[in-house]
């Protein structure tokens, strides 16, 4: 992350998320990555008074550690890349939240975004997360965040007409009857839920600190430990390692799934597939979600503390600061990464079916893995995810999912010349009408779901493996084995984009065998000469395969050199991941020259006045330009999004 | 002298009862080392000597061809009569050219090879090798490796596969319409067998696919059929050996191919991504089913407009303008090429947003 393009990006999402003075301050942080007030005052030409408030917002927002050094008592500030870039991966984690949670959820979230970080009992306060009855949505209706939560009503409402009537009916009229002068009755089951499924987590004063500080700090406290320094030699180094990466652990830790997890299952998560789809969301946030702690001991209790909702009545302790965990939500988003890589190839009920595994999968998995580095290829260990009890999936893939209709028959198997498929689709109708008519016992289901599964299993992708673990059977992932499959695919898009389908072919070849001479690489790829040489000579171009030289004398004659060819998806990769924060500089560039083009109308637009008032203000023309203008914004940061999914890919799964 | 005369008839007598044995006991390319021969108890009391005269004088009939064995030690192997009729009808350097390309082998041997190994001037090795390619003793062959190069083997021989390159080559150039041919055929013939059709009328089906989005193997359209997949662990797909038959059987190709061509092949489809291989190559499955198949092989050759889900799906760089730009590399803010000054993305733009 600490490439001139990433640096550029960073200052651009910077400048674009909190304007110019924060740029200034990041931007000059990012060029000497390490300064004191002094120093930072004397490269940034900014007043003390600037100077001081931008720290102090840009330190809430996590853009900037600060540490005060032991020896001098300096403060020194340090640019926070990581943070500073997920800035361009909010609108997709707001996205997901919704998805999930719900759009209330959602709201929250992004509330906790914009803030950075936020104490429970400073969100209580805001307007926008206050959700009530109509009346005072309306009151401040141009709060973007009100409009949501207005929607989320009615979505809510419909639900409610759907099913669970009698538990949801409840809240809602409680909702109406109280104001919002009281406790917001949405606000803590949201937030447990965010927390439970590891979404938010709680700051700690470590948090501020770069890692490198922290692991000093760490290691200095170890150090001074009197058991610590009566060892000597190679014990003394070891029980420093161990015991300043505990330590270390313990200072950042900020989980708060603690108490809010039940059997690996954030509480009520549960009830997915008694709804049937995965809009089941809302509702998960509103009942099932407003989980109780029985770990949490404070909390005073509330109006819904009536017996009907007697489990979820303890509300988030408000003295705690929470934040974004971005760690926890890159491993929801690689999950839907790999879904949709099942998506591709198998049916929409084997998806279904991996979603529920995957679910259940995120759930215990606080990140995407263990080292900051982007591991180099054939360097990295395999990392399964917790093993998953088939049964646990089987309860959570939906009843009404037709499991049978969309596997084939196991005992036909047809002579290679036979034409007649008849038998065989008399088997298939059979099997899937005794599936969805007759009543399915528990036993066929699971091993119809396990037969999903299995089915994932299969190569190209592997996208399950099957463990036995104390005679059941559970099902895991293999998270690096398809981290890299993700990476090597997005960069063969790339080439079969740049170089056609036949490149595609050579790379892979290079890929799966190593080196290789043209020869070789011929009788492989069963492609031309004329085709292989023209394609080979591209790539090498534009830096996607080698050459490499193996003189055979010493006099380093052609005529009695081998070359051979290689594909070096390491090197690719970091080389495309360089390209892709540039191309996601230039559209976002490209977007403030847009912007500036249209300076004078956007400005009208934005005037308060207009601003929800645009069919009022604005002419006929000034709409449909508006219009475009709209879309093009949407367009260019979409983009950009897109051109995220493949940094991710790159370097953060 | 009379000795020396009489055992000159005994080393003819004796020579021909050698030459006769190995020919009748022996496989033809056997090499006979000294003891090997000695051995056979036909040279009376193990005489090397005499051994030495007999086997000198079948080398001068052409009836034997002395060679180096192991270890540099001397070894010999016999000619058919023919042959050493051929070889005897030769001058010595044509037959020393002969030798050399005989050694070869299927393999063939590069002109400039033979002028290094008979030590012969270029104007006579090239007098030699017409004289033997006229008498048709041997053939030029085109060596897929070294196209540029003259090569040389025995007439009666056919190349070997590192020469002609395998099946998939004609006249040592790779043959594409062939190769997509099959090719084609057997991935047709895989998906076949990869997938079960089920009727669409079932409702309850239909009615679930409709509910989730991004169905990728399951079409709906009316009239498509739909496919589900087999079981993992299902043993009836294809193997190598059946798709080699059921290429052969078709009447696609106008030679046998055998099964090592098949497999290559094979491999060929497994890095396009098309079929996936079992078992470590024991089946193939092929990825679409068979009529995602023929609707991409009716689209390629038709025109160049390839279709989109004929490639990986795209990703942000394969989009945005700067991914395929070609001043990449150039462009910087405020510079010469600058994201400002940027003639891709209006049209681009105008393109996405149809305005
Ligand atoms: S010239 Fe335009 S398309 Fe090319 S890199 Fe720059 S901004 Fe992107």
């Amino acid at each position: 992350m600490t490439s001139q393009y990433a640096g550029e990006l960073c200052t651009l999402l910077v400048e674009d998320n909190f304007g110019e003075l924060f740029a200034r301050i990041f931007s000059t942080l990012n060029r000497y990555d390490r300064l004191s007030f002094s120093r930072l005052k004397f490269y940034s030409r900014l007043s003390n008074a600037q100077l001081r408030h931008g720290l102090a917002a840009m330190i809430q927002q996590h853009l900037v550690y600060h540490y005060t050094s032991y020896d001098d008592g300096i403060t020194y500030y340090e640019p926070n890349m990581q943070s500073a870039y997920y800035l361009v991966r909010s609108g997709k984690i707001l996205e997901l939240i919704e998805h999930r949670l719900g759009k209330y959820a959602a709201t929250v979230m992004s509330t906790i975004m914009f803030l950075g970080h936020a104490q429970v009992g400073y969100l209580e306060t805001l307007p926008a997360l206050r959700p009530s009855n109509s009346d005072v949505n309306r009151a401040s209706e141009e709060r973007g965040g009100i409009h949501e939560t207005e929607e989320y009503h009615g979505e809510e409402a419909r639900q409610e007409t759907e099913e669970h009537r009698e538990t949801e009916g409840r809240p809602n009229g409680l909702n109406s009857d109280y104001t919002s002068s009281e406790r917001p009755a949405l606000l803590h089951p949201t937030l447990k839920a965010l927390a439970g499924h590891g979404y938010i987590l709680r700051v700690r004063d470590a948090q501020f600190q770069s890692y490198a500080d922290n692991a000093l700090d760490a290691e200095r406290t170890i150090k001074s430990r009197p058991d610590i320094k009566a060892l000597k030699g190679k014990k003394l180094d070891e029980a420093v390692t161990e015991g300043t990466l505990e330590l270390l652990k313990e200072r950042l830790d900020g989980d708060l799934t603690r108490g809010l997890m039940f059997n690996g299952v954030p509480r009520g998560a549960k009830r997915r597939h008694t709804t049937g789809a995965t809009e089941a969301s809302n509702k998960k946030a509103r009942v099932d979600y407003a989980a109780v702690d029985e770990d949490e001991d404070g909390g005073e209790e509330n109006e819904w503390s009536d017996d009907d909702f007697g489990e979820d009545t303890i509300p988030m302790e408000s003295g705690i600061t929470v934040r974004i965990n971005y760690e926890k939500l890159d491993v929801a988003l690689r999950n839907r990464r790999f879904l949709e890589l099942a998506e591709r190839d198998s049916s929409p009920v084997t998806a279904e079916v991996y979603e529920s595994l995957l679910r259940r999968i995120e759930y215990q998995t606080a990140k995407c893995r263990d080292t900051t580095e982007i591991p180099r290829e054939g360097e990295e260990g395999e990392h399964y995810s917790v093993p998953v009890p088939l049964r646990a999936v089987v309860e959570d893939v939906d009843l009404f999912l037709d499991l049978a209709g969309s596997v084939g028959p196991m005992e036909v198997s047809q002579p290679i010349n036979r034409r007649g498929k008849r038998p065989l689709e008399e088997t298939t109708n059979g099997a899937a009408h005794d599936g969805t008519n007759g009543g399915q016992s528990d036993g066929n289901r699971t091993y119809e779901v396990d037969q999903h599964l299995c089915l994932l299993a299969q190569p190209p992708y592997s996208l399950t493996s099957k463990r036995m673990v104390s005679g059941l059977i559970t099902w895991t992932v293999e998270f690096r084995h398809l981290a890299r499959k993700l990476r090597h695919l997005e960069l063969e898009r790339i080439i079969e984009a740049r170089y056609g389908d036949v490149a595609l072919r050579v790379v892979r070849v290079l890929h799966d065998k190593g080196k290789l001479d043209e020869k070789r690489l011929q009788e492989i790829s069963l492609l031309p000469f004329k085709d292989l040489r023209q394609v080979l000579a591209s790539m090498q171009t534009g830096g996607f395969v080698d050459l490499q030289e193996v003189p055979r004398d010493a006099l380093r004659q052609p005529s009695k050199t081998i070359f051979l060819w290689f594909y070096d998806p390491d090197r690719v990769g970091n080389s495309v991941l360089e390209d892709t924060y540039k191309a996601m500089s230039r559209c976002l560039q490209r977007l403030r020259f847009e912007r500036s083009r249209l300076k004078e109308f956007l400005e009208k637009t934005e005037r308060s006045d207009v601003k929800g008032n645009e069919e009022r203000y604005l002419s006929e023309a000034e709409l449909t330009l508006l219009g475009q203008w709209r879309a093009k914004e949407a367009l260019l940061l979409g983009e950009v999004a897109r051109l995220d999914e493949m940094v991710a890919v790159i370097r953060d799964y | 002298m009379a000795s020396a005369g009489a055992s000159g008839a005994s080393v003819t007598e004796l020579a021909s009862k050698l030459y006769e044995h190995c020919l009748n006991n022996y496989p033809p390319d056997q090499l006979f080392y000294q003891q090997d021969l000695l051995g056979l108890g036909i040279v009376p009391k193990s005489d090397l000597a005499l051994l030495l005269r007999c086997t000198q004088s079948l080398v001068d009939q052409k009836l034997f061809r002395l060679l180096q064995g192991k270890n540099d030690r001397l070894a010999w192997k016999i000619i058919s009569r023919e042959d050493a009729e051929k070889l005897q009808n030769l001058s010595p350097d044509e037959s020393l050219v002969y030798n050399v390309i005989h050694s070869t082998g299927r393999n063939g041997i590069w002109v400039r090879a033979i002028g290094t190994r008979t030590g012969l001037h270029k104007s006579i090795l090239d007098r030699c090798l017409k004289s033997l390619e006229g008498k048709n003793y041997i053939k030029s062959v085109h060596n897929v490796k070294f196209p540029s190069r003259k090569m040389y083997m025995l007439a009666g021989l056919a190349p070997s596969e590192d020469v002609t390159g395998g099946a998939w080559f004609t006249d040592g150039v790779l043959d594409e319409n062939f190769i997509n041919t099959v090719a084609g055929y057997i991935e047709y013939t895989v998906s076949r067998k990869s997938w079960v059709e089920v009727p669409s009328a079932d409702a309850h089906r239909t009615k679930r696919i409709k509910t989730s989005d991004g169905s990728v193997s399951v079409k709906q359209e009316a009239g498509q059929k739909t496919f589900i997949p087999f079981p993992a662990g299902y043993r009836g797909y294809p193997t190598v050996s059946m798709l080699t038959d059921a290429v052969n059987e078709s009447g696609i190709t106008p030679v046998r191919l055998g099964e090592e061509s098949i497999t290559q092949l094979l491999d060929m489809l497994c890095y396009d991504g098309k079929l996936v291989a079992l078992n470590s190559g024991e089946m193939y499955k092929s990825v679409k089913n068979p009529e995602a198949v023929k609707q991409s092989q009716a689209r390629k050759p038709a025109g160049e407009d390839k279709g989109i889900d004929d490639r990986l799906v795209t990703n942000g760089m394969t989009e945005a303008p700067c991914g395929t730009c070609p001043v990449f590399k150039l462009c910087a803010p405020g510079g010469a090429v600058s994201p400002e000054s940027c003639e891709y993305f209006d049209p681009w733009l105008e393109k996405a947003l149809g305005f």
